[in-house]
């Protein structure tokens, strides 16, 4: 494990957070005090703000942290939830998930960030009553101080410090120095200035000041706060930080060692390896010494358990093994007479009466260098060791039924697609092998003998093929999630009222298919928002419910997903749809006029058509039904559309569950096999040559009870033979979907079906439009898969 | 070598802290939420259980307090020190990890070194206490 994977981690899992929390403050619109669900949301921010901590993300931090701050409050049931909230809520993940996305592109947060940060942060602590928004002061430099290179040059010093009568580098040189700055209101924000410069972690010395001299008496207002405090700790600097974290805008804190001494300040001197191993041995000390009084304080608080007490015993057992020097032995074993039910008060006796001696005071220790910096809290040459022999485990969700999930990235799952994939192929030769062995070396025990191995692999083979697609599935309610924010943002931004129903959302679909719908989708529920849906009046005059209804239902049929997106909106106008497709030259007037309305109505899929009069933000822009239906059916999908004018309009998309595998029937014309894409196909005819109507170069023939017009396949690909009859003088005849019409394609023999995995035509061979792609045979022969549609 | 078990929800910080406990030489294992801590403590046999736990506070499921609380009820030959490690830095909730019986509280995102030199204190491991004092301030 190293960096760049905990980077991953952080990224991969801030995501899945952001994601939850943008569904979860959707549903919470719905059932704002549901307890369960501000416990939820909370959780979620305050996970995405502990990771933030990790690294030096101060930027992002502060958001999450208002946040969390804001939703602890209405778990509490201090605050009410409300609008006002969501929406600051809203706005700042939506930031937060930019930063994510920065973070991911380099690594790091641009300082460019702090503004809009600080902004989002002060707004929702606005929501708290919190201070106003100050104007945002340069970060406090604790992220520089732990990430610094020690060659940095020294920060300068401040003036306030230098203005201080002790000086504080002087007696306590690893202290942190803070500023605190109330703001003048704070008194109406229930703060306690004092309270909260008193109780400061480790506060070594506090010196309260004023931030401007102090009117006369007469003049002075008691409710306006003028006072300045400056304190030095000894805590961490982050504690100190966490301490003011509500007023972070109002507090400056340093650590001295970062500061250069104010001139004719003594230098300390360098510490010699003798000294610093020495006061490793006091660290250690010191702080074994705190763990110590931690436990010594644990016994006396009274009411502690059994096992409390063995578990303190233990730890006081180790901090002396820890110490391990003369008197750390002798204690540990009178340790060893305590008897082994020891009660907390006993132990607790002990304990201070076994207390390690302290160490002389090394009040006069030279300052040492901070960590060599790096983005992580962590020095770089501890960070960069190899990695360990386990890696760490992805980590599962909070649900135990995914409480074993491995997340493995979505480029291996694709690598063993494609090996199955080759594997489908390669068993496929044992067929072809079994059968030369027979007829080419007269061996049938052996070629019985590889039939059976072959039915085996084959059973192995389809198997695979089968898990690799389950791992690649998943619900399409993965991307229904982000259209109840869509609409919810357009219909306000519209002034429509629109409620969202999503029905099916756990259908499941592969991967690949998902993620290549969620654009389609959200075009088509933007159209229903901007045209269908009418405004609240428009509806109730037209005697319908003011608030309009978009269902997005999803369900599984045969080996298709079917998605459909209904409105009750105004409905599609055929009238004005013809119109506009002459207006824009897409269709010849006395052309137009002859379509029914349900053919009209399909106009709206013809590139360039739009029926925006003005281009609004929301959909228009000319970028129409054309892009979806070009979206869908690139994953081998299609579109229906039907309308009632008035009453609403309904999109259905039927999809494959998967990409990974093509059922294609393979046809043979010239001599050459061909595939053709089952789903277009709608039956295979043979025609005798009498039922085939010449008219002009037209040939066409009837098929229960429709014209389908006919063209040889032969003739589309310019092959050197015409189609051949059977000694019936029948034709072999493809009928396909080309469109909203069937063609029939005349073609010499079918061959039947198979599954194939469909490789696109590549490099100078992708132009060829004609063909779908290609498709390795069993018998290591290239199969070409036609595509019907652009060869018509 | 020592066990350490590492408890907390967010994936991150889990590898973050197994990273850090790992590369100071012990073996590390993690649990999502108390309850599947307190199920693997429950499977393991008095002699194999862990030396250390590193414990968040806010998990879904059980809490870092009702894990430490549960657990503190178990015979005393289980009983090992907890560490708890968490983001909330107000006193009420060092006090409460005390009540539970935590042995003590760090407050997140610990720097690597003091959570290191604690972890080392609390397995009596003097060489790698020593290493790590060497990063902490005094």
């Amino acid at each position: 494990m190293n960096q760049t994977e905990l980077l991953d981690q952080f990224i991969l899992e801030a995501r899945e957070c952001l994601e939850q929390v943008g569904q979860r403050l959707l549903d919470i619109e719905k059932a704002p005090t549901d307890p369960e669900l501000l416990n939820d949301l909370f959780r979620l921010v305050h996970t995405l703000k502990g990771n933030c901590g990790l690294f030096e993300f101060k930027a992002m931090e502060r958001v999450v942290h208002a946040g969390e701050d804001l939703l602890d409050r209405v778990r509490q049931g201090a605050l009410a939830y409300n609008n006002d909230m969501a929406d600051a809520l809203l706005e700042a993940m939506d930031y937060t998930a930019q930063l994510v996305d920065q973070i991911e592109r380099d690594g790091k947060i641009a300082a460019s960030a702090d503004g809009r940060s600080t902004q989002l942060a002060s707004a929702l602590r606005a929501l708290l009553n919190a201070p106003p928004p100050a104007p945002p002061i340069a970060a406090a430099p604790s992220s520089q101080a732990a990430a610094a290179p020690a060659t940095e040059p020294a920060s300068p010093c401040p003036a306030w410090v230098e203005a201080l009568p002790d000086q504080p580098w002087r007696t306590h040189p690893q202290a942190v120095i803070w500023r605190y700055q109330p703001e003048p209101e704070c008194f109406f924000k229930g703060e306690d200035p004092w309270l909260l410069a008193r109780q400061t972690p480790g506060l070594l010395h506090l010196h309260v000041g004023t931030q401007t001299d102090w009117p006369d008496l007469a003049d002075a207002d008691c409710y306006r706060c003028n006072l300045s405090f400056i304190g030095l700790s000894d805590a961490p600097l982050a504690y100190v930080e966490d301490h003011f974290r509500c007023v972070a805008e109002q507090l400056e804190v340093l650590p001295l060692s970062r500061l250069a001494p104010p001139s004719g300040a003594a230098q300390a001197p360098t510490s010699t390896a003798e000294q610093a191993a020495q006061r490793h041995i006091q660290t250690l000390r010191q702080r074994a010494l705190q763990i110590w009084d931690d436990q010594v304080q644990l016994l006396n608080r009274g009411g502690a358990r059994p096992g409390t007490v063995a578990a303190v015993r233990r730890a006081l057992h180790q901090l002396l093994q820890a110490l391990s020097d003369d008197t750390a032995s002798q204690a540990q074993d009178s340790m060893a007479a305590l008897p082994a039910d020891v009660s907390a008060a006993a132990l607790g006796h002990w304990a201070a009466a076994h207390r390690p001696a302290d160490l002389a005071s090394t009040e006069d220790s030279p300052p040492e260098v901070t960590d060599p910096g790096s983005p992580w809290p962590m020095p770089a040459d501890e960070a960069l060791t190899s990695p360990g022999q386990d890696a760490a485990r992805r980590g599962a969700g909070d649900d135990p039924a995914h409480h074993k999930v491995l997340k493995v990235g979505q480029e291996k799952i694709d690598r063993l697609m494609d090996l199955i994939g080759e594997m489908v192929v390669a068993k496929n030769a044992l067929p072809y092998l079994a059968q030369r062995a027979e007829t080419h070396f007269q061996q049938r025990e052996l070629a019985r003998e590889i039939k059976a191995q072959y039915a085996v692999i084959n059973r192995i083979a389809e198997d695979m093929q089968h898990a690799i697609m389950q791992v690649r599935m998943m619900p399409v309610g993965t991307i229904f999630q982000r259209f109840g924010r869509l609409v919810r943002d357009i219909s306000r931004k519209l002034g429509k009222d629109v409620q969202l129903v999503i029905e099916g959302e756990d259908t499941e679909a592969d991967k690949n298919v998902i993620e290549s719908l969620a654009d389609p989708l959200i075009h088509i529920i933007r159209n229903s928002l901007d045209h269908g849906i009418e405004m609240p009046d428009v509806r109730t005059r037209a005697g319908k419910a003011a608030q309009g209804t978009i269902r997005v239902s999803a369900r599984q049929e045969s080996d298709r997903v079917l998605i459909e997106i209904n409105d009750d909106g105004a409905g599609i106008d055929p009238q004005r749809i013809r119109q506009k497709a002459i207006e824009r030259g897409l269709i010849p007037e006395d052309k137009a006029q002859t379509l029914s309305d349900t053919e009209a109505v399909q106009l709206i899929f013809l590139p360039g058509f739009s029926t925006a009069d003005t281009i609004s933000d929301l959909s228009g822009r000319g970028v129409g039904m054309d892009v979806v239906r070009t979206a869908v059916e690139r994953i081998n999908g299609s579109v229906e559309l039907s309308s009632q004018f008035g009453k609403g309009t309904c999109l259905r998309l039927s999809l494959p569950l998967s990409m990974a595998v093509t059922n294609v029937m393979i046809i043979e014309a010239a001599g050459r096999r061909f595939g053709v894409p089952m789903d277009l196909i709608v039956e295979t005819v043979r025609v005798h040559t009498d039922d085939i109507h010449h008219f002009k170069q037209a040939r066409t023939t009837v098929l229960r009870g429709r014209i389908v017009p006919l063209q040889a396949l032969h003739d589309l690909l310019a092959l050197e033979a015409p189609p051949v009859m059977n000694e019936d003088s029948e034709y072999a005849v493809l009928v396909v979907r080309a469109g909203h019409e069937s063609v029939g394609l005349l073609v010499d023999l079918f061959h039947g079906s198979s599954d194939i995995i469909l490789k696109p035509l590549e490099g100078v061979l992708a132009g060829l439009t004609g063909f779908a792609g290609t498709a390795l045979m069993g018998d290591g022969s290239v199969l070409m898969v036609l595509n019907p549609k652009e060869l018509l | 070598m020592s066990r350490i078990l590492v408890i907390d929800d967010a994936a991150t910080v889990r590898m973050y802290h197994r990273k850090i406990l790992g590369d100071a030489g012990w073996d590390t294992e993690e649990a999502i939420n108390g309850l599947e801590a307190l199920e693997k403590v429950g499977m393991l046999t008095d002699d194999e259980g862990f030396d250390l736990y590193v414990v968040d506070i806010n998990m879904p499921k059980m809490d870092g307090f009702t894990f430490v609380r549960e657990l503190r009820q178990l015979s005393a030959a289980r009983q090992t020190p907890v560490m708890m490690v968490s983001t909330e830095a107000q006193s009420q909730d060092t006090q409460t990890a005390f009540d539970a019986g935590a042995n003590c509280y760090l407050i997140k995102p610990a720097k690597p070194q003091e959570l290191v030199l604690t972890a080392a204190l609390l397995l009596g491991d003097r060489a790698a206490a020593l290493k790590a004092a060497e990063g902490v301030r005094p």
